[in-house]
């Protein structure tokens, strides 16, 4: 539901409201948080279903964020655990260079692919553009990115009575 | 007693991720149906949900536009008055360029203007940061369109219609890196393709040109039809450097006869023969 809903909101909010043509990356912030949230494993799957939503309704062919979020979601999850004390300083700074990289690798493997349509000359604008903008709407998505991966955790621990 | 955590595999699960999108990709651009259809229908899905939401966020936008976009928006004022000054200055000398393009477009009898065509309005840029060059329009395959129409305006060819809705398409521009069109020079009969560069309002013309052509500063540049997608004599542009002094490879710059800055309507030629028949 969330990454549907996400999908609806890039699709529609996000690209009606941009600063220089540059508007929110919804679902790459969604990949990060389900990174930093639900660990490496269940944050690439949830990337890896947040990309192929996210090339569904782009111009970009099928696969291409899909190839890239897990990826994201995976080291995000791993520099998470390393991480000796978050602020939210930190945090923040942390989701603008997640965003950051994921926009560069996204453009880098769609070059790769014959995707070579971004202007060069703005290129470094528009990724840092699109990184402050999508920071700044990462608390609310956090929350409920938080919540979801908090509601589907797998039980863990299992209660067994002795059969003898 | 607790059960054992089942263990993680991240790095097995991340190979077979990547293989699958590997998988897809491979068959998207080797043409597969399902996929190209899944993509559509989840487009046509949420092209409803679209239009509703931009409705109602029409007014918030036009203040967030406001708030934004008003450096572009004052460079823009500034760009039309030096347009203005320019055109007035120009007046005389555009009826007599008009004059000449008919003369030209006439001895090829054909006239471009009587092609059939479905007026579109631009929406604005579709999903995605990182794609320029491309525009998304207001209708789709339920008005007629389909794939690799030519767009233009009155005053030339804009660029193609490169992926098709039901109720909304994408028209990649001429500017777009990897546009490509045969061309005419109308002065010199002479053929080749031009491409688009990625920057604005100017083609390339670098394949099929002779190095030795005569070609001219100012000369109009048309479609040349044929094999190419595009119906002959749709005007392009003039040639602003013909590149002359070339020895070997000769790169001809078109300057487009369509500014593609600032578009609100569109016309996709629909009724011309050939067309719509996949690329």
């Amino acid at each position: 539901m969330i990454l549907l809903s996400a999908t609806l909101a890039q699709a529609t909010v996000c690209s009606e409201f941009r600063i220089g043509g540059v508007g929110v990356e919804l679902m790459l912030l969604v990949t990060i948080l389900a990174g930093i949230h639900g660990g490496p494993e269940r944050g690439a799957l949830v990337a890896f279903w947040a990309g192929l939503l996210y090339d569904s309704v782009t111009t970009a062919p099928l696969g291409l964020h899909a190839l890239v979020f897990p990826s994201i979601a995976m080291a995000v999850s791993s520099l998470e655990r390393r991480m000796l004390r978050n602020t939210l300083v930190t945090d923040a700074l942390a989701v603008a260079a997640a965003v950051a990289t994921g926009s560069a690798a996204v453009v880098a493997v769609g070059e790769i692919f014959g995707q070579a349509s971004f202007d060069p000359g703005t290129l470094g604008e528009r990724i840092l553009v699109s990184a402050l903008f999508t920071t700044a709407v990462a608390a609310p998505v956090n929350r409920v990115v938080a919540w979801a991966a908090a509601a589907g955790l797998p039980v863990t621990i299992e209660l067994r009575r002795d059969q003898s | 007693m607790a059960a054992p955590r089942p263990a993680e595999r991240p790095r097995h699960t991340l190979l077979i991720l990547a293989a699958a999108a590997l998988t897809l990709l491979t068959l998207q651009f080797r043409g597969v149906e399902p996929l190209d259809a899944f993509q559509q229908g989840v487009r046509d899905i949420l092209s409803p949900v679209r239009s509703v939401v931009e409705r109602v966020t029409d007014p918030v936008r036009t203040v967030w536009g406001g708030i934004f976009d008003y450096g572009d928006l004052r460079g823009e004022n500034e760009r039309l008055q030096t347009e203005l000054a320019r055109m007035r200055g120009e007046t005389l000398t555009a009826e007599a360029d008009d004059e000449l393009l008919e003369r030209l477009l006439g001895e090829v009898d054909i006239a471009y203007t009587d092609l059939e065509t479905v007026v579109v309005r631009i929406l604005g840029t579709p999903p995605g940061n990182f794609t320029t060059h491309i525009v998304e329009i207001d209708k789709g395959s339920d008005d007629g369109l389909a794939e690799g129409q030519p767009v233009v305006t009155g005053a030339g060819l804009v660029g193609r219609l490169e992926q098709v809705d039901r109720a909304r398409s994408i028209v990649r521009l001429a500017t777009h890196p990897d546009f490509r069109v045969g061309v005419r020079l109308v002065g010199s009969q002479d053929e080749g393709l031009a491409r688009g560069t990625g920057d604005e309002d100017v083609l390339v013309l670098d394949a099929g040109i002779r190095a030795d052509a005569l070609v001219s500063v100012g000369e109009v540049v048309t479609t040349s039809g044929g094999r190419s997608l595009f119906p002959a004599d749709i005007p392009v542009g003039r040639v602003s450097d013909p590149d002359d002094d070339t020895e070997f490879r000769r790169t001809i710059v078109v300057e487009l006869a369509a500014g593609l800055e600032n578009l609100s309507f569109l016309n996709v030629v629909i009724g011309a023969p050939g067309l719509g028949e996949g690329r």
